[in-house]
Formats: structure tokens, sequence, C-alpha cells
């Protein structure tokens, strides 16, 4: 350890570092647009000039090093004075459009033009020209006024995408940032970049021009795309997501999320195919009913079969809480030993990064509350004998579209009766019986486990019609807060769609049990009461970053490559 | 090869030259070449043929003779006649008239007696007007490759450093760190790999030392590195060269080729234990590239953008492997402190600066050339003495030192030695060697402009302050020379300069601001004189700088 003083302060600090690190690692914030952390040192942006005792000149923070005895000024005359240049070289090109800018509100260059420069420009010289809109890549849009040359991107591009596609072209002030020839930015990784921007120059095809951040509340929650769970902000606006974006989990994504995650798994969620109200099928179509009626017909159809003839499929889709509320229902009140969850892994389809071959969120959690099957004679593939050969006449199947492989659909039709809890319609839901519309991710609380065995949180984002924003803890927006009835913001579809625990404890109570939950923290205490491997946990404990499992007891056997 | 091999050789070379009773040089440097060299060697070889006097009269081409204003130069050995402006008729003439009847064609005599000959040092040029600058037996005629071998077979890495080191011999690229230091430091360094890298993208405006030493004498620059990389552990080595400078690329291949082909670089070097090879990489066109970290990304093959030091190159270079950068000169300057030992070396030159410099004299002086003098000679000998002082019926107003990166010196500091603390003192650098001089003819703010013109248009954008500073620096100077600008744009400008040096990345822009603060510490009042006051100019709305060329 070296003792270094910054800005006074005493410090002890690691050798290794460099001085915006070490300063960081104290809480104190150098400014820097070029520098991050999992990147590495370009020294461009000259924002963290520090004056260094003994340094004839200022010296960049960010390269560096510390060294014994190191005096560091951040905050003196000759700092502020070198840091107000280049906040004013920034500002001299650059438009200046943030009324209309997608970066306005999380913008570096903004935050740090209020709290680093003067407020004022000395030149009145024509700005340089440039594109405005240059397709990078199929998701990415560049701004090149809007660039300040940090080249975060093209070092993410290269050290982290390992898809060294972009580079700088043209010298001087008319320096642009490009893809070389004949290629484009696209990776599974690219709109990170976008993140990494720290200005509006890169945006996303997707949310461009779609909301100003400020208007827009943000969960934090984790993505449902793979086993991985990377940890992400649900950004929400007029009860609608708008955007994902990665939240810092040094143990699980860093700072990052893939393409996928962040684009391919939440518009579902606002999609006009959602399951608004449960529905009962009669005379072959699917009739909108109301959660009574929906409940005491699934109980009473339960009823007039014996417990052999009914399967249950859990979901590794749900939560720790469906599943472990599930399996109360099918083996602790039904009484059935087929009881499984239907697994969804891509054989291939991973990286080094953060992409798993399981497209499942929850699967290890499935099997870690007791859903998983662990005899093949009660498995997936003995429920689907047992219809065939017409043994088991009703499923019952937890958030899963299962009939989307062709083979288990055609099995389904077998069966008297096909339970579902289903977010949208698909192919599970038309042959299904009953189908109770379940809450998304993003419309409920609960934990997932991750393929590390790392228990982590999901926060509701968007309101069913059971929450309210306010009083259901809800993260708000101004808006949010607000809108008056007659502002268009603030309304939004809400849908009458219900946590599967529940759903399930409702179906469970009609058959005469009594699961005595009223929120899902209930159903976590039980569960941690319950489940070995999940003792001692609660959500504080939890907390925004999750907590992994110490135990060994899920069975390796039941965690899906 | 060995030693004795070689020695063997260069005596066969010497007797080989001396049984010719005339050796006619002829510069084949760039400069002359442009002038039409080409064709008055032609000529003096047609001449020679048609005399029949192959045998005992030999038509070279040499290195840069130093007088490039008066090209083409051709020089007769034998009796050390120098003529000028040679063109073919006059070649004919020298054939006929000097060679057959020996009697000199006074029209074209250059007096080799004055001081531009007279006054100057040649270490690095010794060869250059000597020896034929594409034949390397001639190189080894002068001792050529006798230091590498005393090196290799001789010396320890540690000793041929520690004689570097002594020498004194400090970084000719312009900042002046000490050659022996550096290579101390690579030596020192750990890497499966290390690397020598000569420097040689030239880009200052009016600079072509490099140019001269590599079209001239590629083998000095060769064995320099040879001996570099034996000194600290390289078996690689790349020439850096900017592509404009085509004929010295060739030069350069053909001497690699033909050490290559007697053992005096690839493996077992002089049969020794030591490999070393040469590859040649050419520029693309940036001047920045001169930069060490960003000629070393260019290498590589990326874009060539500066990086933060440290890591040093000599620590962290070519593929993170330690690399060892020096100038075109610097290698020159090898061999001989090897031959002639470090105290030969080291009583030349002023106390904290060793040996000779090379100069490339241009603008408006009389003697348009490329000289060598001592190091803490007067600026005014070089200026009056050697250069001969300004064209008819001028008056001397500046000399501007270090190019882009350098100032200007006025009349009152003519006296100064030239070296490297001296000419920092005043606001200058020594540089890698171009001199520039400026009569009462030359505007000042327009020579500053040209110099910011130059940086704008180089700065590699990466960082901003040079990307946008040096643009704006420019936008001011466009001002105040189109007498639009106030009192308060001077006070901007000072400023944006202070603070375009304090915070830009590399030397380049750290340095872009030098020809306009020197200009303004010496020559203020022709800033002011075209100022507006401020009572009666305000401004036109709109565009006030013109960027357009």
């Amino acid at each position: 350890m070296a003792k270094i003083t910054i800005d006074g302060k005493e410090l002890d600090a690691d050798p290794k570092l460099t001085i915006i690190q070490a300063a960081r690692q104290h809480g104190i914030h150098i400014p820097h647009f070029c520098w991050h952390p999992k990147l590495s040192v370009s020294g461009n942006c000259r924002m963290c000039l520090v004056e260094v005792e003994k340094m004839p000149k200022l010296a960049i923070a960010c390269a560096t090093q510390v060294a014994e005895g190191m005096i560091v000024r951040t905050n003196n005359e000759r700092v502020i004075k070198a840091r107000n240049s280049v906040m004013e070289f920034l500002l001299i090109n650059h438009p200046l459009d943030c009324p209309i800018c997608d970066e306005a509100g999380e913008c570096k260059l903004q935050d740090y033009s209020y709290k680093y420069s003067v407020g004022y420009s000395r030149f009145d010289e024509n700005k340089v020209h440039k594109p405005k809109r240059v397709e990078l890549g199929p998701r990415i849009v560049l701004d090149d006024e809007r660039c300040i040359m940090c080249s975060r991107c093209i070092r993410f591009a290269d050290e982290i995408a390992h898809q060294p596609v972009l580079i700088f072209t043209e010298r001087g002030t008319h320096v642009v940032l490009r893809t070389f020839p004949h290629t484009v930015l696209d990776n599974p990784y690219s709109m990170n970049v976008i993140d990494l921007c720290p200005v509006g120059a890169l945006t996303s095809k997707d949310f461009r021009f779609k909301s100003r951040v400020w208007e827009m509340a943000n969960t934090e929650s984790i993505c449902t795309g793979c086993a991985r769970g990377c940890n992400i902000n649900i950004w929400t606006r007029n009860n609608e997501i708008l955007r994902l974006t990665p939240r810092l989990n040094e143990d699980v994504n860093s700072y990052w999320m893939c393409d996928h995650g962040r684009l391919g798994t939440f518009k579902f969620v606002n999609s006009d195919n959602r399951i608004k109200t449960p529905m009962i099928r009669k005379e072959e179509a699917l009739m909108e009913v109301n959660w009574d009626e929906a409940i005491s017909q699934v109980a009473s159809d339960l009823r007039s079969y014996k417990k052999s003839e009914i399967a249950g499929l859990g979901s590794a889709y749900a939560t720790n809480e469906d599943n472990y509320v599930f399996r109360r229902l099918m083996k602790g009140v039904i009484g059935t030993k087929f009881v499984d969850v239907v697994p969804h892994v891509k054989e291939g389809d991973e990286d080094q990064l953060l992409i798993r071959a399981d497209k499942t969120p929850n699967a290890v959690g499935a099997a870690a509350v007791g859903v998983t099957s662990v005899d093949a004679s009660t498995g997936l593939e003995a429920i689907l004998n047992g219809i065939s050969s017409g043994a088991i006449k009703v499923l019952y199947v937890l958030e899963d579209n299962i009939a989307a492989d062709p083979r288990v659909a055609s099995v389904l039709s077998e069966l008297d009766l096909l339970i579902v809890h289903s977010y949208e319609h698909n192919e599970t839901t038309k042959l299904a019986s009953v189908v109770l519309s379940a809450s998304t991710y993003a419309e409920k609380n609960g934990t997932m486990t991750n393929f590390q065995r790392r228990v982590q949180r999901i926060r509701p984002a968007v309101a069913t019609l059971e929450a309210d924003r306010a009083l259901g803890g809800f993260s708000m927006s101004r808006w949010d807060k607000f809108a008056s009835p007659n502002d268009r913001w603030g309304k939004g579809p809400r849908r009458d769609a219900r946590p599967s625990w529940r759903i399930v404890s409702g179906i469970a109570n009609a058959l005469g049990a009594k699961f005595k939950y009223n929120a899902v923290e209930e159903v976590f205490k039980d569960l941690a009461e319950k489940v070995e491997i999940f003792k001692g946990l609660s959500y504080a404990k939890i907390g925004n970053r999750g907590i992994a499992l110490t135990t060994e007891n899920v069975p390796t056997s039941l965690i899906p490559a | 090869m060995t030693l004795e091999d070689l020695q063997e050789l260069s005596e066969k070379e010497q007797q080989r030259q001396s049984e010719k009773k005339h050796r006619i040089l002829y510069c084949s440097a760039a400069g002359c070449v442009s002038c039409g060299s080409d064709k008055v060697s032609a000529a003096l070889k047609a001449k020679v043929k048609e005399h029949a006097l192959e045998k005992e009269c030999e038509v070279v081409g040499t290195g840069c003779l130093g007088l490039c204003g008066e090209g083409p130069l051709v020089k007769v050995q034998s009796d050390n006649t120098l003529y000028q402006n040679v063109d073919v008729r006059s070649a004919e003439q020298i054939i006929e008239s000097h060679i057959v009847n020996n009697k000199k064609v006074t029209s074209k005599l250059t007096d080799t007696s004055s001081p531009f000959f007279s006054s100057q040092t040649k270490i690095v040029l010794e060869n250059c007007g000597e020896i034929n600058s594409e034949s390397i037996d001639e190189y080894i005629g002068a001792h050529g490759y006798q230091a590498l071998a005393k090196a290799v077979n001789e010396m320890q890495p540690s000793g041929v450093i520690e004689e570097i080191r002594k020498s004194g011999l400090r970084g000719r690229g312009g900042a002046g760190y000490s050659t022996g230091l550096k290579w101390g430091i690579v030596s020192k360094a750990h890497g499966d790999q290390k690397y020598v890298v000569c420097n040689a993208d030239e880009g200052d405006p009016g600079a072509f030392m490099d140019r001269s030493v590599l079209e001239g004498d590629p083998h000095r620059v060769l064995e320099g590195m040879a001996i570099a990389g034996y000194a600290v552990g390289a078996t690689q080595g790349y020439v850096y060269c900017r592509a404009e400078y085509p004929l010295a690329i060739e030069r350069l291949k053909l001497a690699i080729k033909q050490a290559e082909k007697m053992g005096l670089l690839g493996n077992r070097i002089l049969e020794s234990q030591f490999n070393f090879r040469i590859d040649i990489r050419i520029g693309a066109g940036a001047f920045v590239c001169g930069e060490e970290t960003a000629l070393l990304q260019s290498i590589e093959g990326k874009r060539g953008n500066p990086k933060p030091r440290p890591p040093y190159p000599s620590e962290k270079g070519l593929w993170g492997m330690p690399t060892l950068i020096n100038n075109v000169e610097s290698f020159a300057n090898i061999a001989p402190i090897i031959r002639n030992g470090s105290d030969w070396f080291s009583k030349i030159g002023t106390e904290k600066s060793k040996g000779t410099k090379v100069f490339a004299l241009a603008g408006n002086i009389r003697n348009t050339g490329l000289i060598e003098v001592p190091m803490g000679i007067p600026l005014r000998k070089i200026i009056f003495d050697i250069g001969g002082g300004t064209t008819e019926g001028t008056e001397f107003k500046a000399a501007q030192t270090g190019g882009p990166s350098g100032g200007c010196i006025p009349a009152e500091h003519l006296d100064l030695p030239v070296d490297y603390e001296s000419l920092s003192t005043v606001g200058s650098i020594m540089g890698s060697g171009g001199l520039i001089v400026m009569d009462s003819t030359s505007k000042m703010v327009e020579v500053a402009k040209f110099f910011m013109q130059f940086c704008m248009d180089e700065s590699c954008g990466k960082c901003i302050p040079c990307r946008v500073g040096t643009r704006h620096i420019y936008g001011l100077l466009d001002k105040i020379s189109k007498k639009k600008a106030t009192q308060d744009d001077m006070v901007l400008l000072e400023e944006l300069c202070m603070m375009v040096k304090e915070t830009s990345l590399c030397g380049l822009g750290q340095s872009a601001p030098n020809p306009v603060l020197s200009t303004l510490r010496f020559f203020r009042k022709e800033y002011e004189e075209l100022l507006q006051p401020v009572e009666t100019y305000h401004g036109e709305p709109g565009v006030v700088a013109d960027f357009e060329k």
C-alpha cells in the first residue's frame, strides 16, 4: 500500500492503481469522459487532468500510477482552469441539441457542463458540421456532430465484444467514427456502446426519440433472456416498458448485457397479444371470466380427477416463489408425483462473456424448490407418455409455452383438461381449457436463481389491475407521481393479471388447503424456512445485487448446462 | 564474414579506388535529382565512354554534397573540385576540359574554401559526397561495419551502452534525451522480444536531414541500428520511413539486401551469436506518426494515434514489447562513436551537448542546403558564415528552428550557442534540424499562421485541446492577420496557447502553440499593429474566421 494525499486527504492506495482508480475507491470523483473501469486507458479526453506535486505538467489521473508520497490536487485553480478549457473546447463544436437529444438527462457532457464549465463560450465561430444519421449497425445510429471522440465504443468493440470494427477516420476536427469498409457494428453486445457513449452520439434505433429519460421511471430488476440473469434497469413511462439497460453487478454481468436481452425480452409485456383476464374455454372458444369463476372452475375440474391422472409442469421462467407454491399445490394438495419443468436449452448458443445456452432465467431455482423431477418415471417424458396412453388426463402448466415444441403440441390434444398460466396468446393457450392471465417478470416481485446459484430480485415496473404504483412501492417517474387525469401520460393499459403464486394459492385454497399468503414476502419467508438451501435468506439480504446460495444442495443433474 | 575479412575487403576497396585516376561524383540525393542530376550523370558517363576513359575514370552517384540550392552538384574527387549548377553541357565540359585536358571549368566552379565548407565538422555526413551511396563495398572501404564487428566481437552489450552513454550523445530527433540512458532502459526492460525502431518520418516543413542521410549513406543507419540491437538485446529492427521519400526507401531496401547478402544483417552476424533483421515500414502521410507512440501504432498496422506515456516505448512499445526508438541522425552517429571511442566524440561540442548537428538551411538564405556543425556553434556563424546571410538586399529578421514545435529566434539572440539548453531558453527547441531563415520581408503573424495551419491540418484529432484548440488558434491568427481582431482576441489567443500547451496529450499538441508564443514574445508589435481599436470595431456577425484554404 502506498500513502497518497488527494486534496489534502491522506489515503492508502494500491500502488498498482492509477490516481483515478485510487480516488474512486475512496469516493473521490475525478471527472472523466474516455476512461472506463473496464476498458483500456486511452487518455484522450483530458478531463481528468490533475496536479501532481513534483510533476511539471498536469497529469491525467487515468494514466498516472499512484506512488508512495504522491500529493494530488484535483480542485485547485490550475486544475479547474484546465478543466474549464477542456469543457470549452468540447462544447465549441458540440451541437448543443440537448432539447432533442436522447442522452439529455443522463449525459456526461451535460452534467459536467453544469458542474465543471464556466457556462458560456468565448468563441462565435461556425461549428464543424458532420453527418447526423450514420447507421453503424442494425441496431445503432451515430450522430457524428455529438461525438466527442472519447473512443470508448472503439475500445469496447475491440476489447470486450471482440468485434474490432470501429475506428476513427480523418484528422483534426474532421475526425469521424466509422466502421471499417464492408463491416457493420453487429455483434451480440453491440448496444452496450450506447450506454458507454458519454454523449448522445450513439443511439438505439429501437429507443431513439421515444422518451426523455426523466419522464421514465426506472426499476431495478434482472433480465430473463437466459440463465445469466443480468442485472438491469427497466425503464417505463405510461405503464409501458420503453427500454432495458444493464445495471452494474460485478458478480454477474459487470456493466454489460446482450442485445437479445435488451431488445428481445420486454416487448411482449407491452404487446396487444397479452392475455388481459382469465379465460375459460366454453363451446370451443375462450371466454373472458373473472378470477373467482376461473379459480372455482379449475378447482372443481381438478376435484373430478384422480391424483394419478393429474400432472403439473412448473416453469423455469417463473420465480422461485411461483414454483414453490406450485409444488405445494401439485405434490402437497393434489398429491400427484408427476411434476417437472420443461428445459429450454439451445445447445451451442452461448459465449464466454454473458450468453448462456439455457434460455430460462430460473432453471436452477425451479430445481431448488423441488419442482424439477429427479426421477425419470415422474419426469417430462413420463408425463408425455402418460398423456399419450391416456393415463394422464389433466395437465397444469405454469408460465411456459410448451406447445411451441410441435412434439409436445401433438400430445396435448389427447388431454381432457389443460390449465395454463400465460402472459400472451400462444400455441399452448390455443389448446388450453383454462387460461389464467399471469403477471410477467416486469409486473411482480420475486426472486430468480441464476446458473451461478445466485438468488436475485425482480421488481414490478408495470402495474397490473391488482397493483397500484404508489401503494405497491413501484419506482415512480414524475409523470407517475404528478400526472393529472387529463395528461396523456401516466395512464397506459393495465391488465387483469396476477402473479402465479397468488393464482396457485387461490386454487389450493379452493381445494380446501390453507395457503395463507397475502404478499410475496410471506411466500419467500415460508420458502426460506422450508427449503434447506434458502435457509436464512430474506429479500433484505438479497438486496439489489443478489446473493449466492452457499450450499451445494442443488443436484448438478438438475441444472441445465 | 569475420572482422579480418571486413578489413581485407576495406583495404581492397580503398586500393580499387586509388587505382582510378579520376572519381567523378555527382549528387544523387533527391534535391539534385529533382533539378536534373540524372541527365548530368548520363552525360558524364557518355562522355567518359566517348573518350574511352572507363578504366581510369569512374562516375558514381553520391550523397548530398550540401549546397542544395546550387544543384546539380558534381565533384571530382581526385583534386577535390566541386562544380555547381551543372547541366548537360557543362557536364560534357567537365570531362572534356577538366578530365581530358586538366583544365577546370571555371564558370561552374564552387569555392570550396568558403566558410560554407570550412566551418563544418562532418561525422554523420562524412561519407556524403565521398562514396557511392548504393555500394556496400564503398561503405566498407570507408571503414563501414567495422564498428558493428568491434561491438559484436569485442564488446559486451553493456560495454556498448556504456560507451554510448559516455559519449554524451543525445537524441537528434529534437528532444535531446540521452541516447545511452535510453538504451540502458531498453536493455534492462523485460520482454520475450525487443525491437529497435528507426524514426525516419521526418515531417517538419523545411527539414531534410534524415532524408539526405538515408539517401546518401543508408548503411550507416543500418549499422547503427544493428549495434543498438546488439546492445539492447533486440533481434528485429524497423525503419519507419515516410512514403514521401521514395528514393530513401529504395536505397534502404538495396542496402538491407546487400548487408544481408554479406552476413552483416540477418542470422549470426559476423559469425557471432547475434541475429538482427531490419524491415522497412512506410508511413501513410501523417505528420503525427513522427511522434513515437503514434509511430509504433502505425507499424502495428493501426491508425497512427499517440498514446499517453508512461508506459514509455522503452518498456512497452511495439506489440507491448520493450522498444528502442531513435531518430535517423542518432543512429548515424553510433558507428563513428564505437569506431573512434566516446572520448573522441565527447571532445566535440559543448559540456551538455556533444558531437555535431545536421541542419537543413532553408528560407531567405543565400546558401540553401545541408550542413553539419559542432554543437555550441553560434547561430550567427551558421546563418552568416555558412549560410552566407540573407538573400540580396534584405535584413535578417528571425531564424525558425524545430519546425512546427519550435520557435522563432530574433536577431538579438544571434550569438546564442546552438545547443539543446540554450535554444530552449529563448522559447525554441533544437528540433530535428530544420532551420528556416526569415528576412525583413517576412510577416511574423503570417509565419505563425502558417505553422498553426500545419498543426491544425496534421492534428490527429485524438485529444480535444489539440483537435479544437489548434483550429481556434488558427482562427484567431486569421482574424488578426485580416485586421479584424481586437485586444480581447489577443488575450484569448495567449490563453488558448497556454491551455493547448498544458492539456494536450502528445508532444505535438503540447508544442503546437510554440510558433505563436515565440513570435508573440519577440514580435508582439507586429501583432498589435494589426489590431482594431476596441471602440470602433464591433465585429461582423456570423462567420468570423475562414477555415477553408
